[in-house]
């Protein structure tokens, strides 16, 4: 199983090359183990034949010279024989060698007996771990019979260079063959990659991301299919995104009928019995939720609708955060200002981070008890507001979560409090990412129980 | 003699709704659904605060701003859509004082009035002759001069001057201004500030594009140059 989840792991594109190189492998590998195998055989049988030919010659000559009375060492060192052969004559029931190792017992004895049975034969046999021929041509005549072995390792040493090059060549021809599927994969996969990068810029929410039309009628249908889907998206995004701006703009017309109605029952109060006092006073507080949620949809609509941009002034940052607690629901809460920033102006939307101070710390009054800190503090590249609170911190697995629309997270869940929107923590987020920032919730500093948001702006300081 | 309210609005339920939280003000409410309406009705009996809807079916809230401030300095509520859009500052741009989103609260909006009739009655502040180079400003009789000649401001822009003048050469912030003057705190538009400088200028300087009188100071806000 092990190899098979493998080449499940290995990409397409490793797969393809892989595939071409094994090939390549295989290819070059047999075409170099026939090469080497034909030469081989071509080679020894060359050798063979024109080693047979002299062994002929001069067994025809000890044939000639051989007389009962003859000095047959002498008889064999006078053969011309080819450098390095190594001849010997049986006369008489006994092998003269020219050399005593390459006598009798070198001979193999199968050879032996073919010949002295009076059959010319020839074989090829290892001595000393190298290749040899051995040759052997009876001589009825005179009862005797001629052998020769001629060594054959300088074939061998031929053909361990051409083994080399043939192993040289196949590696080459692998890698090349490799090389070959890796462009050949690079160039049928890039449509796909192209593919890959419109999807993920469809997925980072630039929906009017498309893919070129393809001449190649293998790709045209991807093409479209891809397109018709980017398309349908965007239009469903789009009107959904419409929907919700309509449906909150034609919300604020009778809401506005309604607060005015309200006001003026309100101002009346006093005229009216208690039963229709309590009434009222519900009604008001709902109609200023209803308007908060309202308002909350639209500008949370406008994000999605694209159309939000920075109405960007000269702030002075300090000032800026004292005054947005100072007006907001948690007006008593300690301000802690980095000394470093007194008197230092940036360029920023200042509704928008007046409303991000607004929102963290309603949010730490509706669910954590309230919150016990506002801090400003200088950080590389930018500045750093944090909201401490005093309620039970935010768990690891929702601190992603609670930032998406109206999620109130489990904690707010449980103590069952209702009069949050849930849209302020996801306003946050829209707020603090158009002017670049990031914002996250952690655990307080110092090791107390108690969430800790923390809002980091990019600024450029102005002189 | 009740102040008097003259209320644009084309949507009826809105107008009658608005008509009588400020009625509770103890203000006179005249009702205009249109432009036009609204037009001749301020011909026939001036007001002395005019709300206008920018979105008016036939002639725009822009055109009727434009139409009223060609014969009159009545202080202008204009209200928008949205905060963040183009039309606050074409609005403010048209002539308007100030302006509110939808939806808001009638008790916003008296406040808002009753900023701009303070504005608007208190703006003869007793003050000595004010003289600033070809300018000559004389905030008992509610006079602009340059050059001698006339100057027409609108009560607001009127005001951003006398503020300046009365301590020539001190920085006013965006928001002292909209403080002392429109009566916002620190959360007020700076937009306002912005756009009535503008057309202060275009009204009192020789050269708007180069200030002599009102000028910027970068980051911090407006002074009256000396």
């Amino acid at each position: 199983m092990r190899p098979l989840r493998l080449t499940r792991r290995l990409g397409l594109r490793a797969r393809i090359t892989l595939a071409f190189a094994v090939g390549a492998l295989l290819l070059s590998a047999l075409l170099s183990a026939t090469t080497w195998a034909l030469t081989r055989e071509n080679l020894l049988h060359q050798r063979e034949n024109s080693a047979t030919v002299v062994v002929y010659r001069n067994a025809g000559f000890v044939q000639q010279q051989l007389a009962p009375n003859t000095d047959v060492l002498r008889l064999v060192s006078n053969l011309a024989t080819p450098l390095g052969a190594h001849p010997s004559v049986y006369f008489d029931g006994e092998y003269t060698p020219l050399t005593t190792e390459f006598g009798k017992d070198a001979l193999p004895s199968a050879l032996r007996e073919a010949v002295l049975s009076g059959q010319p034969a020839r074989m090829r046999f290892e001595l000393r771990g190298e290749m040899q021929l051995a040759v052997g041509i009876p001589i009825p005549s005179a009862s005797a019979a001629y052998f020769e072995i001629i060594p054959l390792n300088d074939i061998e040493s031929t053909l361990d260079a051409l083994g080399v090059s043939l192993v040289g060549a196949s590696m080459v021809t692998t890698l090349a063959g490799a090389a070959l599927g890796w462009w050949a994969a690079r160039r049928a996969l890039r449509p796909l990659s192209g593919v890959s990068t419109a999807a993920m810029a469809l997925a980072a929410g630039r929906l009017d991301t498309r893919l070129e039309a393809s001449e190649d009628p293998d790709l045209r249908p991807i093409a479209a299919s891809f397109n018709d889907m980017a398309q349908a998206l965007q239009d469903r995004i789009e009107r959904d995104a419409r929907f919700a701006s309509d449906v909150s703009h034609e919300l604020r017309s009778p809401l506005m009928t309604l607060a005015a109605s309200i006001e003026v029952m309100d101002n009346q109060r006093d005229d009216l019995t208690d039963r229709a006092r309590a009434a009222l006073d519900l009604m008001v507080g709902d109609v200023v939720r209803f308007q908060q949620l309202v308002e909350d949809l639209l500008e949370i609509s406008r994000f999605d609708a694209g159309v939000v941009r920075l109405e960007l002034e000269e702030v002075h940052l300090a000032e800026l955060v004292m005054q947005a607690v100072s007006h907001s629901t948690e007006a008593d809460v300690p301000v802690e200002l980095d000394a470093e920033l007194a008197g230092v102006v940036v360029q920023a939307d200042k509704r928008r981070i007046v409303r991000v101070i607004a929102n963290l710390l309603d949010n730490a009054a509706k669910y954590a008890g309230g919150a016990t800190s506002v801090s400003l503090r200088g950080v590389e590249g930018g500045v750093q507001i944090a909201v401490e609170d005093r309620g039970d911190g935010v768990p690891e697995e929702d601190r992603a979560l609670i930032f998406d629309r109206f999620n109130r997270g489990g904690a707010a869940g449980r103590r069952g409090r209702s009069d949050g929107v849930g849209l302020g923590l996801a306003l946050v987020a829209e707020h603090v990412n158009l002017h670049g920032g990031e914002v996250w919730v952690e655990d307080r500093a110092d090791g107390t129980a108690g969430a800790r948001f923390v809002v980091r702006l990019p600024v450029e300081e102005q002189e | 003699m009740s102040t008097r309210i003259l209320a644009v609005e084309d949507d009826e339920r809105i107008r009658t709704a608005v008509k009588l939280a400020l009625e509770d003000e103890g203000w006179v409410v005249a009702e205009a659904s249109t432009g036009e309406d609204a037009l001749t009705s301020f011909q026939r009996e001036p007001a002395d605060v005019v709300l206008i809807d920018i979105m008016l079916p036939g002639i725009d809230g822009f055109e009727v701003c434009r139409s009223i401030r060609r014969i009159s300095d009545v202080p202008i509520v204009m209200v928008t859509a949205r905060a963040d859009t183009h039309d606050v500052v074409a609005g403010l741009e048209a002539g308007a004082d100030d302006y509110l989103t939808k939806p808001f609260a009638p008790k916003e909006l008296s406040a808002r009035i009753r900023a701009l009739l303070r504005r608007a009655r208190t703006s003869e502040v007793s003050s000595p002759h004010l003289r600033f180079g070809d300018l000559e400003i004389v905030p008992e009789e509610g006079v602009v001069r340059r050059n001698g000649r006339d100057v027409h401001l609108t009560k607001t822009e009127f005001r951003v001057l006398v503020e300046l003048a009365q301590s020539p050469g001190r920085v006013f912030s965006r928001e002292v201004l909209l403080e002392r003057i429109w009566g916002y705190g620190y959360f007020g538009d700076g937009r306002l500030v912005d756009v009535h400088v503008r057309r202060l200028r275009t009204k009192v300087e020789a050269d708007p594009a180069n200030p002599r009188h009102v000028v910027t100071v970068r980051g911090l806000g407006y002074k009256l140059q000396v």
